[in-house]
């Protein structure tokens, strides 16, 4: 079974702080990494292909600069890592990530199994998944919890908000993966030096996908105007003590002075 | 011709894209209209007039079932090319954030995620306002297709309530077999009321240390007729709740907030953030929240709690009307 996981080079989304005064995103300094979401995708492709055989393939797409830091995603497991050079400046726009990720699965050929995440750390648009299994033309298990082949199928559970269902869909499939599918796995010293000899394959979209980098500029939908952070004015009062009886009614003194509640003496 | 589609397979979120819909659609001299997807229509739909909807669009098909996500992208993108909306909202949810982006896949749209703010420019383009960066900032966006699709999380947009009713006229779209297959379909237990509409929310993260404390919480939120919620770990990996708060679950807007252990992770406060106050309860003193929070105690919970439950009550404090 050849299976592709779908990971991406993030932003810590968690790094970005705003300037309150002018509401600026701090963005300089911000790092980024192989994603959360992302050793979850690494560790649902590798533990599948443990199961039923087969070969791991991870893609991404993202700057060449990242070319170092997907030693430990090598080390979990894989073949090799496909590393798009990212043909846009900055952030690429979901509907381009599914265009060029569906050219280079179609590339790889063969493939059995795409595994995703849900959404990415950064973009947090959830848009990729859908997108590339309509761009792909194949079905789709979102937000799995688990996932098994039986009879030629895959076989995952659903979480959705207000139910959990079981799917199957004929393969070739893609998969998404939610954070609560598994614990991924820490590879060990000797799959850490191993995976050093593996190697991350540089492609890029002109010469090896046959895309042009100018029509990819032309798709993004949407055009970003403005950005600005989020800042909201909180008191920020810390209570803190020994005596909690005395720290509650301060508390309670407090919520009563703003109006938050009411009677009380 | 409408200008404005929603879709929702949750009822109140349709109310609620309805309401804000209409507010920008009456200035623009838009129309806005509402689509149903589903086995069987329902009798009401003509009341969706009294939130905001012109015509309620219907697409009825027995391979609407189980919100099987191929089914329901065959029948929206559908009613989308019968229609041709400048811009469709759909909700957030996660079968909404699925079919939304394959819908707009196959009618070549872009998608403005977690909308929180929309308008037309005075050439008729879509901007729309949308959370980034797990909710640290906000992006303005030109969607420069048509339609413009936009995904709004639930209680993003208030349902209003007036006069009128609907058009409800049927749609005969094509859908084909899909690939998937259904083979169990378990509905979660309830979470009780919406954690969207009280007005007090207790809300436990992982420093709660036992579920048998979980009645701590309860006894708090009930001085208030508030609900207990929580932080995503508490419900997916202790499943003490089926659904959570934070930028992937529910969004509150509550007078009053009191965190239970709750690190303040910027992905659960943006589940929070928009509530009137908050006040953050943790034993660790370096806690995240602690900045997010109007009053911060630091003590444990466990203690704490009982002793503030016993001075509300000797207190009879409200919430303030």
């Amino acid at each position: 079974m050849k299976i592709v996981a779908c990971i991406k080079y993030s932003l810590d989304a968690s790094e970005v702080k705003v300037d309150a005064a002018s509401k600026e995103l701090k963005m300089a300094g911000v790092p980024y990494k192989v994603g959360v979401i992302d050793k979850h995708v690494l560790e649902m492709a590798v533990s599948l292909q443990e199961a039923y055989g087969g070969t791991v393939h991870a893609i991404t797409v993202g700057p060449v600069s990242a070319k170092e830091s997907f030693r430990e995603a090598l080390a979990m497991g894989l073949e090799e890592v496909v590393l798009i050079e990212n043909p846009l400046e900055g952030q690429v726009a979901p509907d381009v990530t599914a265009v060029v990720l569906a050219e280079a699965i179609q590339k790889l050929g063969d493939v059995d199994l795409v595994v995703c995440g849900e959404v990415s750390d950064d973009g947090f648009t959830y848009q990729v998944p859908p997108r590339l299994a309509e761009a792909l033309n194949m079905p789709l298990i979102s937000f799995a919890r688990t996932a098994a082949i039986e009879n030629g199928r895959l076989v995952a559970d659903r979480d959705l908000e207000d139910s959990v269902q079981t799917v199957s869909v004929p393969l070739p499939a893609l998969i998404s993966v939610v954070e609560e599918s598994n614990t991924p796995r820490r590879p060990t010293l000797l799959e850490a030096m191993k995976a050093k000899k593996k190697p991350v394959n540089i492609w890029n979209v002109e010469t090896d996908l046959g895309l042009s980098a100018a029509d990819l500029q032309q798709k993004a939908a949407l055009e970003k105007v403005s950005a600005e952070g989020v800042v909201v004015h909180r008191k920020r009062q810390i209570l803190k003590g020994d005596d909690l009886n005395a720290l509650s009614n301060e508390l309670v003194d407090l919520l009563l002075a703003d109006h938050i509640l009411e009677g009380g003496a | 011709m409408p200008g404005i589609l929603v879709y929702s397979e949750k009822h109140q979120v349709v109310r609620e894209l309805l309401g804000k819909a209409r507010q920008v659609a009456d200035e623009k001299g838009m129309a806005v209209a509402a689509v149903y997807l589903g086995e069987s229509v329902p009798e009401d739909l003509a009341d969706l007039g009294a939130w905001g909807a012109d015509t309620v669009y219907t697409v009825a098909s027995p391979l609407l079932v189980g919100l099987n996500p191929e089914t329901y992208t065959d029948a929206l993108a559908g009613v989308i090319a019968e229609v041709k909306p400048e811009l469709v909202l759909v909700g957030a949810t996660k079968p909404g954030l699925e079919i939304s982006a394959r819908t707009a896949a196959r009618l070549g749209a872009g998608v403005a995620s977690f909308c929180v703010d929309f308008d037309f420019s005075a050439e008729g383009v879509v901007t729309a306002q949308c959370m980034i960066y797990s909710g640290v900032g906000i992006n303005t966006y030109q969607i420069k297709t048509q339609p413009a699709l936009a995904t709004v999380a639930p209680a993003v947009f208030e349902a209003v309530k007036r006069d009128g009713s609907a058009v409800v006229t049927a749609l005969d779209v094509s859908i084909r077999q899909p690939a998937m297959t259904i083979l169990e379909y378990k509905e979660k237990a309830a979470a009780g009321v919406r954690w969207e509409d009280a007005p007090v929310i207790v809300d436990v993260g992982m420093g709660m240390s036992d579920k048998s404390h979980l009645g701590l919480a309860e006894e708090l939120a009930s001085l208030f007729e508030g609900q207990v919620a929580c932080s995503r770990p508490v419900s997916s990996e202790r499943d003490w709740f089926p659904e959570w708060l934070g930028l992937s679950g529910k969004k509150i807007h509550a007078d009053l907030c009191i965190t239970l252990g709750i690190s303040g992770s910027i992905q659960h406060v943006v589940g929070i953030r928009d509530s009137k106050t908050i006040v953050a309860i943790n034993s660790d003193e370096n806690a995240g929240i602690f900045s997010q929070a109007d009053y911060g105690v630091i003590a444990d919970l466990h203690e704490f709690v009982p002793i503030l439950v016993a001075a509300l009550k000797a207190r009879s404090a409200k919430l303030a009307r």
